[in-house]
């Protein structure tokens, strides 16, 4: 993947952003009044992340314009995203089914996914893992720290 | 201040304390030598669970962690050449030739005795120029404080980032991130959208874990392919290359005392970290050196200069960001985000306030050196196999242990999605070439900056000009623009080197 065209594509959404930040007065609501006003040093960082994303982004349309080569830092390797698909969509439903299953019982099912997706096959000690991890953790939370990590609630 | 001192080590010497210590240690050396895990993940992993506990026993086991994590990593650096922290890179060119000769324990001892030397150096000076740096700064007033905040921005975001614009960039996010949910000036909700959960801003545990923890985690997946390495220790017939004999350590001690000195140096600089230090360190030692050519080949002397350098950094680097506020880097950041947590605010006050909380943080950093010393010698077959664990073990656990940290913060699911949230952010921010560790620095001292800049404006009134009125003004202007101006001259010539080494490569 190019890193030039995502620059362009990131440094546009930083300038869209900064230019929100700096027109729209319903950004800030109610508060008392003072010298500097709520929206002073906001608008000073939107300001100043206009000025460094245009020189980000101008220098990467200069780069693509004249038909640079790509060098390695600007390469960005995507080999192994499916990985990170699944990590992320596991992690999303794990904490989408925590409140409802518990921690109990999402946390081993989500442990064994991280480690068959690592490449585990040692089912014995995965499994083991996946089940005293939680109980451990659920415990030392509740009678240590005094942390009431959800239970189920079906 | 000698009072301060013992009154820090009677604190020091109870059950919890030195219990708090013994744990962080364990923690730290078992992270840092798992390659593909850093300290910082250890810390942020840990953080949570000092919610709960005395400020003393909380802050002193972060410390504990992030010291022998820094050592920690020199065990797989030299057993099987994974560097578990960057700044083991140069311990790895010299250490593992040593421990494919043989003398792996020779390797490993001289580099845990020049750990500790180096830490403990640099902990003195800590404890003795910690205090008398923060009187200095106590004449600061806002003005001032504004000029320092805006030098410590400008130096972390220029030093820190893959490029000036980019570190700069990253910083200004953290400062619009900061400004998320009610101002504490004004009372004023910014940026909320209505919505009461961003009322009280960004949660920092689950921000925190998030961008800096979990997208190595996530860097990890990805390489998830690659071969385990199996680390194991070698033991020669020659009780010799087992270990370091006096007449050794002490041939090597001024190499040690050189090193550690630069470090402190460097550490005490907000934005260079101790991978910097361990390669000047390890320049100067090659370059004093009667034996240049053994350098990378097994080298006691880079050893000896580089593990000294890169811890000693551990000490020195808390002297800004306890005496100015300015955390120097990712660990200095997280530590100060830990210190306003435990409801410490680092700055000069700090030493006067809560005087026998910081001596006692002292007193337990000091401690750390002897027990990491201690506990490290004792079981290295036992750290080398506990960092052998295949990451099919670790990474499930690590993930669980993020989101309770994340969930153990405000005990609310919605921190847990401001987890995902960041995990994805702070692994974007490092697929562009942004940098998390300044971001979080960005988020952590704009409260402090807006606070200063208000009472600064309170001050001077419509008379702007007496902003400059002040000498500090001119000489933090004068510093960042320096500093900016030697970092993109040296950013030059690294590309220029670059250049002629890809040129040189090409004929």
């Amino acid at each position: 993947m190019d890193r030039r065209k995502i620059d362009i594509a990131m440094t546009s959404i930083f300038v869209i952003a900064s230019v929100i930040i700096l027109t729209n007065d319903n950004l800030s609501q109610g508060g008392v009044q003072t010298d500097l006003g709520s929206m002073f040093l906001p608008r000073l960082v939107a300001l100043c992340i206009i000025v460094i994303s245009a020189t980000i982004g101008i220098q990467s349309i200069l780069q693509l314009s004249r038909g640079e080569a790509l060098t390695s830092e600007d390469r960005i390797n995507t080999e192994g995203f499916d990985g990170v698909w699944i990590y992320v969509g596991n992690f999303v439903l794990y904490w989408f089914a925590v409140p409802y299953v518990g921690f109990l019982v999402a946390t081993p099912i989500a442990m064994m996914v991280i480690a068959i997706l690592l490449g585990g096959r040692n089912w014995v000690p995965i499994i083991s893992m996946s089940l005293i991890t939680p109980f451990a953790v659920f415990y030392l939370c509740r009678e240590f720290l005094r942390v009431f990590l959800p239970t189920w609630s079906l | 201040m000698f009072d301060n001192i013992l009154n820090g080590f009677a604190s020091i010497f109870a059950v919890g304390p030195i219990l708090g210590i013994i744990v962080g240690v364990v923690v730290g050396l078992v992270f840092g030598a798992i390659p593909g895990i850093s300290g910082i993940m250890a810390i942020a992993i840990i953080l949570p669970l000092t919610f709960y506990v005395d400020p003393i026993i909380g802050i002193t086991m972060l410390l504990a962690v992030y010291k022998s994590s820094i050592y920690g990593g020199s065990i797989s650096a030299i057993l099987i050449n994974t560097p578990g922290a960057a700044a083991s890179f140069l311990t790895a060119m010299d250490g593992n030739p040593l421990a494919k000769s043989g003398k792996a324990g020779k390797a490993l001892d001289l580099s845990l005795y020049s750990s500790v030397t180096g830490e403990m150096l640099a902990t003195l000076v800590l404890i003795f120029v910690a205090a008398p740096i923060s009187i200095i700064s106590l004449q600061a007033g806002p003005i001032e404080k504004v000029f320092l905040l805006l030098f410590a921005f400008t130096v972390v975001g220029s030093l820190a980032g893959k490029s000036i614009s980019r570190g700069l960039l990253s910083c200004c996010l953290g400062m619009i991130f900061a400004m998320v949910g009610l101002s504490t000036i004004t009372g004023a909700s910014r940026f909320t959208f209505g919505s009461l959960e961003l009322m009280s801003g960004f949660t920092f545990t689950p921000m925190l874990i998030g961008v800096l923890v979990m997208p190595e985690v996530i860097s990890t997946i990805r390489k998830r392919l690659t071969p385990h390495h199996e680390m194991a220790l070698k033991k020669s017939p020659n009780p010799a290359d087992n270990r370091i004999s006096w007449r050794e350590y002490r041939s090597l001690l001024p190499t040690i005392i050189k090193a550690s000195g630069i470090g402190t140096f460097i550490g005490a600089l907000p934005g260079l970290g101790s991978s910097t230090a361990a390669f000047i360190s390890y320049g100067e030692a090659k370059r004093v050196s009667k034996t240049p050519e053994k350098f990378g080949k097994g080298s006691l002397e880079g050893i000896a200069s580089a593990e000294s350098a890169n811890n000693a950094v551990c000490g020195s680097s808390m002297i800004p960001m306890l005496t100015l506020s300015i955390p120097g880097d990712d660990v200095a950041a997280l530590l100060m985000g830990a210190f306003l947590i435990h409801g410490l605010t680092p700055g000069p006050m700090i030493f006067f306030d809560n005087a026998e909380v910081i001596y006692a943080i002292f007193a337990g950093f000091l401690l750390t050196d002897f027990f990491l010393l201690f506990i490290a010698r004792s079981g290295f077959r036992l750290w080398i196999k506990v960092a052998s664990l295949k990451r099919y073990f670790i990474f499930p656990c690590v993930t669980v242990f993020a989101f309770v940290g994340a969930f153990t913060a405000n005990q609310n699911m919605n921190d847990v999605l401001m987890l995902i949230l960041f995990t994805i952010f702070g692994y974007g921010m490092r697929l562009v070439g942004l940098n998390p560790a300044v971001f979080i620095i960005g988020f952590i001292l704009t409260p402090f900056l807006e606070q200063n800049l208000d009472q600064s404006i309170a001050i001077v009134g419509t008379d702007y000009h007496l902003f400059f009125a002040s000498p500090f003004s001119w000489v933090f202007t004068a510093l960042a623009a320096f500093f900016v101006y030697s970092t993109i001259k040296m950013k030059k010539k690294e590309a220029a080197k670059l250049a002629a080494l890809i040129g040189d490569g090409a004929k």
